[in-house]
């Protein structure tokens, strides 16, 4: 197992190399002058020295893989760089914006599963029946709604015409647990929609497929009840790959959270990453991308390590 | 492997035996109701984005200042939007750009994902190591922030977008024919091509290419969805599309600013944008059970 868990490990360390590369080559394909950018409007009154200091203060004189190794010796010790807008470290910037998209992704994922995985499991007991093909067609739809239609539709309904919730904005969990959950439910609830439809068509594969098994002919057959042959012997086999799509589908979630936190205005990472390629803030930018990958590629190395202990069978292969 | 390889053997391999295998997957994928369905519901927005101009006498950037955010008329389907302009003309001619956005970058992304994993699987070793790895890499990063990183990069534009999308959807197909591939080179049709001396170059062509073109195929479906949907997103955040432009995620972002007054402007295009990704992907949801007989009793 430990030596299962390593290989995994170190398989990280060139993904995570090269996303790096491509976070950092990207920035460095603008157009325009880095420096041309940080003088700003005061461009006219600085003189060609002070640029040429400032570029060599920035390195932008060095060749380009040096560049990338300053930068990255920067970033291993969580140093960004300043923000082009605010000026504050990129770290202090991103940090207030975690816990927003945090609380709603967990909401998301917490009422997804829920939901989800009994759908799948009942809709996998019947192939092909007409409520199979029911779920199935909802899944799939539920896979195609843009975010942007959920999100629209829950404010016209929920907030302008019921008044039931706040339309958009964000009350962080010190103020309030009750005005917090009340301006975060109708994000989650955006996010979950096609994180649930992904969910309950992995959930519905697996059941189907463990279904099929003899020993379940076996426990059914020694008088074993609908309930007890699913809790007892079809649940924790088929939710192994329900939990690798959780893992793979926290990208998906990250996605979702760039669209649902400009739709209901959260000030949650999502809405700085936009806002940040708006205003052409590219050190934010570049930490924004290699946080949110670094957290993916992470989440996905747990779940193969969670998958090893669980699957003796993985660690072998 | 059998030493007698008499040409009479239905041997499974090349490009006549795939098309025979198509034809029989095109009867299936008829009787299959998820790909019929979803063939519907393509067809249809496609067939009304392309007949746009027969459909309605108005022009898609026609300002009309004395009939704003009006709702939905017998003058006006669908209302007008803030500038006047009829809301199911742009949905109509909005869905062209989006579904020409869509198509050409799925294009661009089969064009160029399924040589790289041709290469990548077929000559294996260090290439192959590159390859996945920059894979994996490209994989790891949030599609939609990718997306949006690129369109920034080359600066926010509708073929940019385009761009950025292909770029998104291409790791995707390269390492699915990478993954046929090596499934595919150890079969005996291929051995036995090898042995007789053909070369390398024609082997990939004539005897694995047309062997991993089904779930390229669907894949490609599956990825027009993705790639509706991802414009759709771009645009709505103001990095695809622009003004006057439209496109359904350029007038949705429009929309969104009259959600109160005017729900009409942004629900039109958020629900052909709904529409055609459903239709897609459960043609290509369809498309798997078709041409996989192993997954016939799916759907």
């Amino acid at each position: 197992m430990l030596s299962y868990g390593f290989r995994r490990v170190l398989g990280v360390i060139p993904v995570v190399f090269l996303t790096s590369v491509i976070v950092f080559g990207l920035m460095h394909l603008l157009p325009g002058d880095p420096v041309q950018l940080l003088v700003g409007q005061a461009q006219a009154e600085v003189s060609a020295a002070t640029i040429a200091a400032l570029r060599h203060q920035y390195m932008l004189d060095q060749p380009i893989w040096l560049q990338y190794v300053a930068w990255a010796r920067h970033v291993l010790v969580g140093d960004f760089g300043r923000s082009l807008q605010t000026h504050q470290p990129v770290w202090e910037v991103i940090r207030p914006r975690i816990l927003p998209t945090v609380q709603i992704g967990l909401t998301a994922w917490i009422m997804a599963v829920l939901v989800a995985v009994p759908v799948g499991a009942i809709t996998a007991r019947h192939p092909g029946s007409l409520g199979d093909w029911v779920g199935t067609v909802t899944t799939l739809a539920g896979a195609a709604m843009p975010y942007f239609l959920i999100g629209g539709v829950l404010i016209y309904v929920v907030a302008l015409r019921l008044g039931w919730l706040p339309p958009s904005g964000y009350v962080p969990l010190d103020q309030g647990l009750g005005a917090s959950i009340r301006s975060t439910i109708m994000p989650a609830i955006t996010l979950s929609l096609s994180l649930g439809a992904v969910i309950a068509r992995q959930a519905r594969a697996s059941f189907a497929e463990v279904l099929r098994f003899p020993y379940i002919r076996s426990a059914r057959a020694k008088g074993l009840s609908e309930i007890q042959v699913m809790t007892h012997h079809v649940f924790k086999n088929a939710m192994l790959p329900v939990v690798t799509i959780l893992g793979v589908q926290l990208a998906t979630m990250f996605s979702g959270a760039v669209v649902t936190e400009t739709v209901f205005a959260i000030p949650g990472i999502g809405r700085l990453l936009v806002d940040s390629i708006l205003g052409r803030d590219y050190p934010v930018v570049q930490a924004v991308v290699l946080f949110l990958t670094v957290i993916v590629v992470m989440a996905n190395l747990l779940v193969d390590i969670l998958y090893g202990l669980l699957d003796p069978r993985i660690r072998r292969a | 492997m059998s030493s007698n390889l008499a040409p009479t053997l239905p041997v499974p391999y090349g490009t006549r035996f795939v098309l025979r295998r198509f034809g029989a997957g095109a009867g299936r994928l008829l009787r299959n109701r998820l790909a019929l369905v979803g063939l519907v519901i393509s067809v249809f927005i496609v067939s009304v984005v392309l007949f746009a101009s027969l459909l309605t006498p108005y022009g898609p950037n026609a300002i009309d200042y004395r009939a704003m955010l009006r709702g939905p008329s017998a003058a006006h389907l669908l209302g007008t939007d803030d500038l006047g302009r009829d809301v199911l003309t742009r949905t109509l001619y909005g869905g062209r750009l989006s579904l020409a956005v869509s198509l050409a970058s799925v294009a661009m992304a089969v064009g160029g994902g399924v040589p790289l994993g041709l290469l990548a699987g077929y000559l294996g070793g260090v290439t192959d190591e590159i390859a996945m790895r920059l894979i994996d890499s490209l994989m790891a990063l949030p599609p939609l922030v990718l997306a949006l990183t690129i369109t920034a990069v080359l600066g926010p534009s509708l073929v940019n977008a385009m761009l950025a999308i292909a770029v998104v959807a291409l790791p995707g197909f390269a390492r699915l024919v990478r993954g046929q591939v090596l499934s595919l080179r150890h079969n005996d049709y291929v051995l036995a091509a090898r042995s007789v001396g053909v070369r390398p170059t024609l082997i990939v062509l004539r005897h694995v290419l047309p062997n991993v073109l089904n779930p390229v195929l669907v894949q490609a479906a599956l990825g027009i969805g993705f790639a509706i949907i991802t414009e759709a997103s771009v645009s709505f955040l103001g990095l695809g599309a622009q003004p006057p432009t439209a496109t359904w995620g350029s007038m949705v972002q429009v929309g969104f600013q009259y959600l109160d007054s005017a729900p009409w402007v942004a629900m039109a295009p958020a629900v052909m944008i709904f529409l055609a990704v459903l239709g897609f992907n459960m043609l290509g949801e369809g498309l798997r059970g078709a041409l996989d007989p192993t997954a016939r009793d799916e759907g």
